[in-house]
């Protein structure tokens, strides 16, 4: 596995593929494994099919009091040579895999190859990453190990994987890639001492409010619904002297295997949340059996929405969606990866929000915002639908609306779930103005703003035609100026003159906590130190 | 053509082809054939005693009411085709379509991914092409169809020249 060497003196003569993480940037032929129990942790499914297959037999057997079929006479020895043989197939091809994987992280990208018969070779950029993940499976945390997720803009498919790393390893890869994907000068004298940028925390959901939250969740609706249904169902089989409410009740169980998997999946995902900011931008971290940890880069939200479900109004809680390009809609795990903050107070929801938007772009955010989440009518600066589609929207149309700050337009909806879409204007992709007969009638009209891939699909609904037009043209407008205004790709590159100084334009309150994310502090990093990185992610 | 209420002011739209009506009703006519052929299979059973049991009304409604339905698309369909219309302006491209259900799109220069100029056999036929704009975004579904092949070529080369001279990122 020795190809040719490279001149760097780091080498050494007779390196194949390390299991180092590498510290240093990677020359163009130096390589590593990941570790060797891997395939392991990834294929453990397969193993578990194999001893279920063969040891329920063998347990049925013993129960019975029977002598075992495959220890019988004269099939013991057969019985034996077929599952080592089983075994050492899936122990090879295991092997094997792991043998052909190797990736290297170089000044610029980050290679993976892999594949036995069928090779693959995969490069990302590091400076087009769009967020990165470290995932630990539940088996992966028995073990220690962690996988490391690279997210490129391609909608979904993980750019690069690497399953699995020993956890510091891959939390230290993390902190790697993101300071040469920031543009963050290393330090000459120790190039391989790239600490983890400081973070401050923001929030933590309580475990109470999560149970709480999975409890008011629309499962608790769809229940109450199907207990309706199958009461009524079974009182008039009753009245009518039916014999089937046998069938009736059975139809019951799938019905509550779907809400108690809702309510699992509520609790599970939202379970131990909690987000912090970092220079490389936001951080968070949940998980009750597989746990992750997502970092999030400045500048690569590309749409928010906070929405409230129905029974959440009573505790004024709500749910933050974002939509990122390189999350897009892979069924794994997506509703979670994508949720901002699962569970929050109106406070918690604005300081989620501050991190996404750093610069509100209004003089009183507060007053904007939560006239976006919880308001009607004009407060907050909100334009609404007119007054003649109440025959059409007899519920939400003093809720419809939308307002314009300097760096965001925020699309409201919704009057019993709640929704409030938040676009920054140099995250706008394009945007159309959509009118049916009846909208032509009233003389009202759509506006659809087009964002990436995800949860997030703003809508500002029921204009009156003039200003929908006049919104249409004007955002065009802003959309054009912000683009050339936006923050650079290697966020940590190089500061761009910021002329309205930091300070007016922040959530008030909230960045004495945490640190405006384009803020230079990879010197104070190094103060830091290992230890005080390892604190969050070792549960 | 007159301006519609959601068209912005001081357009003037380049309209596509009149020979993509041709094209549309070419193809429209083979899935009206289909349509009504598969929709008629109750009633040939029925009228040749094959399935005689088969309500005549039910098999009737199918024929006459596909035939009726494709027949109405087919009067809207150079309506529709004269409804599309395009217009460049110095930031970004216009996209108008519809008549029953409009809709302008906006799609600035700066954040289209790639264009995709596309030709089938019967387009071809009547030298015409379509041209699609990608951004990152699914939703942008920017497409015009029906374009002279020549002036597809020019707005391609158009939009990709834009395109880089405002280039952004996502």
């Amino acid at each position: 596995m020795t190809g040719p060497l490279g001149p760097g003196p780091e080498v050494p003569a007779s390196a194949g593929p390390t299991r180092d993480v590498p510290l240093v940037p990677d020359h163009e032929d130096s390589w590593h494994r990941v570790h060797p129990i891997s395939p392991l942790v990834r294929g453990w499914l397969a193993l578990a099919a194999l001893a279920y297959f063969f040891g329920r037999d063998w347990f049925e057997s013993i129960f019975r009091g029977e002598p075992l079929w495959l220890l019988a006479e004269g099939r013991g020895f057969v019985a034996a040579a077929i599952l080592l043989g089983v075994l050492l197939l899936l122990v090879g091809g295991f092997l094997t895999s792991w043998w052909f994987t190797r990736y290297q992280v170089t000044q610029e990208h980050v290679r993976v190859n892999s594949g036995i018969l069928f090779r693959q070779h995969r490069q990302a950029r590091l400076d087009r990453v769009q967020a990165i993940d470290v995932i630990q499976p539940l088996l992966g945390r028995i073990f220690g190990l962690a996988e490391l997720k690279f997210e490129v803009a391609d909608a979904g498919e993980s750019a690069v994987r690497l399953a699995y790393l020993p956890l510091a390893s891959a939390q230290q890869l993390r902190a790697t890639i993101l300071a040469r994907a920031s543009g963050a000068e290393a330090d000459p004298e120790h190039p391989d001492q790239i600490l983890e940028a400081p973070e401050h925390p923001v929030l933590a959901i309580p475990a109470p409010r999560v149970v709480g939250a999975a409890l008011l969740s629309g499962s608790t609706v769809a229940l109450a619904i199907m207990v309706l249904v199958i009461g009524t169902g079974l009182f008039v089989g009753h009245a009518l002297d039916w014999s089937s409410s046998g069938v009736i009740l059975s139809a019951l169980v799938p019905g509550l295997i779907a809400v108690f998997a809702g309510y699992w999946s509520v609790f599970s995902t939202a379970y131990n949340f909690r987000a912090a900011v970092s220079p490389d931008g936001i951080r968070l971290r949940y998980g009750l059996l597989e746990t992750r940890a997502q970092t999030v880069p400045p500048g690569r939200v590309q749409a928010v929405a906070v929405t409230q479900p129905l029974l959440w109004r009573f505790k004024d809680w709500y749910r933050i969606k974002v939509n990122v390009a390189g999350y897009g809609v892979s069924a794994e795990n997506a509703g979670a990866r994508t949720t901002l903050l699962p569970v929050g107070r109106r406070e918690d929801v604005m300081q989620m929000l501050a991190l996404v938007l750093p610069d509100p772009g209004t003089e009183d955010p507060f007053g904007v915002f939560g006239a976006g989440l919880a308001g009607k009518d004009n407060d907050g600066g909100f334009v609404t639908s007119p007054r003649r589609v109440r025959w059409l929207s007899f519920l939400t149309w003093r809720r419809n609306g939308f307002a314009v700050t300097r760096t965001a337009l925020l699309a409201r909806s919704g009057r019993l779930w709640r929704s409030l879409a938040v676009v920054p204007h140099e995250r706008t992709q394009s945007m159309a103005l959509h009118q049916g007969p009846l909208a032509r009638l009233l003389k009202v009209a759509d506006l659809q703003l087009h964002t990436t891939m995800g949860p997030v699909r703003p809508v500002v609904y029921q204009m009156d035609i003039a200003t929908a037009r006049r919104l249409f043209d004007e955002q065009a407008a802003r959309a054009a100026a912000a683009r050339r205004h936006s923050l650079p790709e290697r966020w940590l590159e190089h500061q761009p003159e910021d002329p309205g100084g930091p300070d007016h334009s922040v959530f008030p309150g909230q960045m004495e906590r945490g640190v405006r994310p384009d803020s230079p502090d990879r010197p104070d990093q190094q103060a830091v130190g290992l230890g005080g990185q390892e604190q969050d992610e070792q549960h | 053509m007159r301006s519609e209420p959601i068209d912005p002011d001081g357009i003037s739209w380049i309209r596509v082809s009149p020979k993509f009506i041709t094209v549309q009703l070419i193809g429209w006519a083979v899935g009206t054939v289909i349509a009504v052929a598969v929709a008629s299979v109750p009633l040939a059973l029925l009228l040749t005693e094959v399935w005689p049991g088969f309500p005549a009304w039910l098999a009737w409604t199918f024929s006459t009411g596909t035939l009726l339905v494709s027949l109405w698309m087919g009067v809207l369909i150079p309506r529709q085709v004269r409804s599309i219309g395009y217009a460049e302006r110095d930031e970004d491209l216009l996209i108008r379509r519809g008549i029953f259900f409009q809709r302008v799109m906006v799609v600035p220069y700066g954040r289209m991914q790639y264009v995709d100029v596309a030709v089938g056999p019967l387009e071809r036929a009547f030298g015409l092409a379509s041209v699609k704009l990608h951004t990152a975004s699914p939703q942008t579904n920017a497409a015009i169809p029906g374009v002279p092949a020549a002036e597809a070529a020019r707005l391609r080369e158009q939009l990709s020249a834009r395109g880089q001279a405002r280039l952004a990122g996502l």
